[in-house]
């Protein structure tokens, strides 16, 4: 009934076309609309940056130039257009760092170093931008924290430890550190455990789960960073690749002959039936038509009366 | 019964005149209407439709179904009770024959309108895939059309090869056409033969074809797990629903070419009678199916199913559903039991209500559904979770029965409307001159 009422409603005031209503402003705190990359951008990040938007940004987004983004609801736009180059680095970042539905938040699949790449790649788009002086390492005044990861595969421990680097480029261990560790799975990083705090000797063990799969050699690539909110330290993420998951061979869901697959991998019998019902049929339509066709002729033969 | 008279009264219709040009004019220009909303839907993309993420298939899908299920009445006609010998239905094989054409033809655009790059249609063909029953629709709607289309075309060709040769006025041009169309018919037993054996062969196919092609287009709904959806028996479902509204459109059709081309004599009570009977034997059968789709779930009230029937049965779709139920299938039901409502008139006054009933039958079928996704989207603007087809949206939806309408328009005015040939022969008209 609801729609014969619309339908109605629809014909008298037939000018009033529904329209969507326009977004919520999405706004970035002030203090992080300042923030600057802390390295000054290279041809080198710029290709990294299109290395990650490929794989990321492009499925909504589409190619920047190219106005091919994906029709949803908020529109993405094209990032290589004004609305986006007109924002300060620091608003981009704030925005892919934190993300607004249907936008993800990048936070913990691209590290920071790897956003500030795609920046680069976005701006590459824009001939008037100029790059802000780069925050750089030197005007850093905090630990320099240095992670190290390693691996009693027996008994599943991983053991991460941070060091602090001085000056005179000696290293002492750093306690107090937080740690995070995580597994790369398809789609971002899969937190493993809570984060834990370096002990008086910068060491941390977590205990790894014994029920995580891993690929046929139960290998997965575990990573571990810095839990750093306050940005107090310059820190580098680590990562390797060891056999401490579940060996997992399961053939892929699509490697065998299925409904859901493409085209090329349809069960036999499925590809017969059809041809076989498409080849019966139209072969009588065939045969039909061309008897049809016969009857012209059929008329003319002397022989027939 | 002279030959002369039969001709003339099967073809006195046959000629341009001033009701024909209104009419099609009349239908011309709201078709030029629908297109240009068409050519907006083009420009702008199906935003300007009210389908969004929840309901993806609006009132596109919805006369889609309705239109695959109309052009399945000339299987129940003249393939069904045809093969079983029943004799009165000669005069109704090739209304039958006219709408099943018309409607299957239309079908395939209908959904071309739901699509957002309809140039990218082909890719059905050289994309799809064997397992997607899309690809299986497409394939039995266009088969479905051919076959239909050959079988209105057969016992054509003996009523060209009279009508050219008679005296009857006809258009100057149409005369050359029919000799072309009859292809040098002159009834002898090599052609008779080919045609009869043609007809038999695609009644044949006609059947498992029709059956096909509305199971297929149910199992696009019935293979997802949507409440509502999610049933086994929708495939019979669909087509008992089906003959409902074939029916229902071919009695309408009876009227008017009764009283417009004046074949009283031929579209007698009779007819209207039977296929009253008719209409009331497969309305029977669809409340049959009815009340397994509603009663079995509805015992069973699983979570997702309890949500659906509830507004279904007792909520905001309530009232159309039952009004739909009540009015479109129980009371015609109980109506038509009555010989007195199986006269032409209130026949057809009941088959209007039965045919509305059906297109909105389909419609609250399609979309319900819809509006209860398994994974509700987070931050989505209102008119995501409940459906409102906009105006441009029911202009497009209108475009196909314009089509239909022409269609059928132009088959019933420039041939006979009741087999010519066929009618000869069971009036005992013996002497027919084809030299
Ligand atoms: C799931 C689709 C999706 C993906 C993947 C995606 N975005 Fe977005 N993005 C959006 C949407 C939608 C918006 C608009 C959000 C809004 O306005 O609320 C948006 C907005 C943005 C904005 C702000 C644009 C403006 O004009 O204010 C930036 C910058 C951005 N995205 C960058 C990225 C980058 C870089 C990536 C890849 C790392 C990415 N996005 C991946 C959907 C996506």
């Amino acid at each position: 009934m609801r729609c014969k009422k619309q339908l109605f409603l629809i014909f008298i005031l037939a000018s009033l076309i529904p329209v969507r209503s326009s977004a919520q402003a999405w706004i970035v705190p002030d203090d992080q609309k300042g923030k600057v990359a802390p390295f000054k951008f290279t041809p080198v990040m710029v290709k990294q940056g299109e290395q990650l938007y490929l794989k990321n940004c492009q499925s909504c987004h589409g190619l920047p130039g190219k106005n091919n983004w994906v029709r949803i609801t908020p529109p993405p736009g094209d990032l290589s257009l004004e609305k986006a180059q007109n924002q300060s680095d620091g608003e981009l970042f704030y925005r892919i760092t934190n993300g607004r539905i249907p936008m993800p938040e990048f936070r913990k699949i691209l590290s920071d170093e790897e956003r500030w790449w795609l920046i680069s790649f976005l701006r590459s788009f824009n001939p008037r931008y100029i790059q802000p002086k780069p925050v750089s390492q030197a005007v850093f005044t905090g630990k320099i924290i240095q992670l190290s990861l390693s691996c009693d595969l027996p008994s599943k421990k991983v053991k991460v430890m941070a060091s602090e680097a001085l000056k005179d480029s000696s290293k002492i261990p750093a306690s107090g550190v937080e740690v995070l560790l995580f597994v790369k799975r398809y789609f971002g990083n899969l937190q493993i455990g809570d984060s834990k705090s370096t002990d008086k000797d910068g060491i941390v063990l977590f205990e790894f789960p014994s029920d995580l799969p891993g690929d046929k050699e139960g290998k997965v690539e575990i990573l571990a960073r810095v839990n750093d909110p306050g940005d107090q330290f310059k820190s580098n993420a680590v990562s390797m690749k060891l056999a401490i998951g579940v060996p997992t061979d399961k053939p892929s869901l699509i490697a065998t002959k299925t409904w859901w697959t493409s085209r090329r991998s349809a069960p036999m019998w499925v590809i017969m039936t059809y041809s076989l019902s498409v080849i019966i049929v139209w072969g009588f339509i065939v045969y039909i038509v061309y008897n049809v066709l016969k009857i012209r002729n059929l008329n003319n033969k002397p022989n027939n009366q | 019964m002279t030959l002369e008279k039969l001709i003339l009264d099967l073809t006195h219709h046959i000629r341009i005149n001033k009701g024909f040009l209104v009419w099609m004019g009349f239908l011309l220009v709201s078709l030029m209407v629908c297109l240009y909303a068409y050519s907006i839907q083009l420009r702008i993309g199906l935003g300007v439709a009210g389908i969004r993420d929840y309901v993806s298939w609006g009132m596109y899908l919805a006369n889609f179904v309705f239109f695959v299920a109309s052009s399945l009445i000339g299987m129940l006609i003249s393939g069904v009770l045809g093969l079983i010998g029943m004799k009165w239905i000669t005069p109704v094989t090739r209304i039958a024959e006219t709408i099943a054409v018309a409607f299957a033809a239309v079908a395939g655009l209908v959904i071309v309108s739901d699509m957002g790059r309809p140039e990218r249609l082909a890719y059905v063909f050289l994309y799809g895939r064997f397992q997607s029953p899309i690809l299986w629709d497409v394939t039995v709607v266009i088969t479905y059309f051919v076959l239909s289309s050959l079988l209105l075309f057969l016992p054509l060709i003996a009523d060209m090869a009279i009508i050219h040769r008679s005296k009857q006025a006809l258009p100057s041009w149409l005369r050359p056409v029919y000799k072309l169309l009859s292809l040098n018919f002159t009834d002898r037993p090599e052609q008779n033969k080919i045609i009869s054996r043609s007809i038999r062969i695609l009644l044949i196919l006609l059947i498992p074809a029709a059956l096909s092609i509305h199971t297929v287009t149910s199992w696009l709904f019935a293979v997802t797990s949507r409440a509502g959806w999610d049933s086994t028996i929708f495939g019979p479902y669909f087509v008992s629903g089906a003959f409902v509204a074939g029916s229902a459109t071919v009695i309408i059709a009876m009227f008017f070419f009764r009283k417009n081309y004046k074949l009283q004599d031929y579209l007698t009570d009779l007819h209207f009678t039977n296929m009253g009977k008719v209409l009331v034997l497969v309305s029977l059968v669809y409340l049959y199916f009815n009340l397994n789709e509603f009663i079995v779930p509805g015992y069973k009230l699983k979570r997702a199913d309890a949500v659906h029937l509830h507004d279904l049965l007792a909520g905001k779709d309530a009232l159309l559903f039952w009004v739909i139920q009540i009015g479109g299938l129980l009371l015609p039901v109980l109506f038509m039991l009555f010989r007195r409502f199986r006269k032409p008139l209130p026949i057809t006054i009941i088959a209007v209500a039965v045919l509305i009933a059906a297109w909105f039958k389909r419609y609250i079928i399609v979309i319900p559904t819809q509006e209860h996704p398994f994974l509700p989207i987070q931050h989505v603007p209102q008119n995501f979770i409940t459906y409102a087809p906009t105006l441009i949206e029911i202009l497009i939806t209108l475009a196909p029965f314009i089509l239909v309408l022409i269609i059928i328009t132009l088959i019933s005015k420039f041939f006979p409307v009741i087999p010519l040939f066929e009618t000869a022969k069971e009036k005992g008209i013996e002497k027919i001159e084809f030299e």
